[in-house]
């Protein structure tokens, strides 16, 4: 007796979008560590003529910090429209941020973890499902 | 004979920090199941699609279930 367990020669079945929200401070530590960003401190941050209070995040050139509140994953900065700080900066952040987060969620799973560039400035993780850690 | 094909969960992270998860290998609505974690910690999901694979795979879990039922 023949049992095929799986025909789907590994094509994709599932695509999901995602947008990213900022919810875990380990995940942010580890964003600024890998952007070699300087450490995130928790605390009530000025932003101009406002103020914020989360984890305030030190991004290149940018004349206020970012602030991401982990519990409704807002996140509040001033860039006045770019000339306080470039948008790519904040993009960057986060990207590592969702890499980063994922990696945790994965190898706390058990699943261990591929990372790769992509010429488009993407970043791929392919996590083997029931992969050692 | 058993056929395994691996199975895996591909995030793509755009420059901008949107993701993209794919799954490859799994049957039928156990992709959905396994990649459930990684979703709703990464954030808010915006859309979803299945694709003719899904469809394909979903049907063969039933045609192997209903030959084992019969043995």
């Amino acid at each position: 007796m023949f049992v095929v367990s799986y025909l789907n020669g590994g094509t994709v079945s599932h695509i999901v979008s995602i947008q990213t929200e900022i919810r875990d401070p380990v995940a942010i530590h580890a964003a600024c560590d890998r952007l070699r960003l300087p450490e995130p401190v928790f605390g009530k941050a000025k932003l101009f003529t406002t103020s914020a209070t989360g984890w305030a995040v030190r991004l290149p050139e940018w004349r206020y910090p970012v602030v991401c509140d982990v519990n409704t994953a807002n996140i509040a900065y001033d860039n006045f429209g770019g000339r306080w700080g470039k948008q790519q900066e904040l993009d960057r952040f986060l990207q590592g941020y969702a890499v980063e987060r994922a990696k945790i969620v994965a190898r706390n799973q058990g699943h261990s973890v591929i990372e790769q560039p992509l010429p488009n400035g993407a970043i791929k993780l392919t996590i083997s499902v029931g992969g050692a850690a | 004979m058993t056929t395994t094909i691996s199975k895996t969960i591909d995030i793509i992270v755009a420059p901008d920090g949107q993701a993209r998860v794919e799954t490859r290998g799994f049957v039928g609505s156990a992709c959905r199941d396994s990649s459930r974690f990684i979703e709703q910690a990464l954030g808010c999901m915006t859309g979803e699609q299945l694709t003719a694979e899904f469809y394909q795979t979903a049907a063969t879990e039933q045609q192997v279930r209903q030959v084992r039922q019969q043995e």
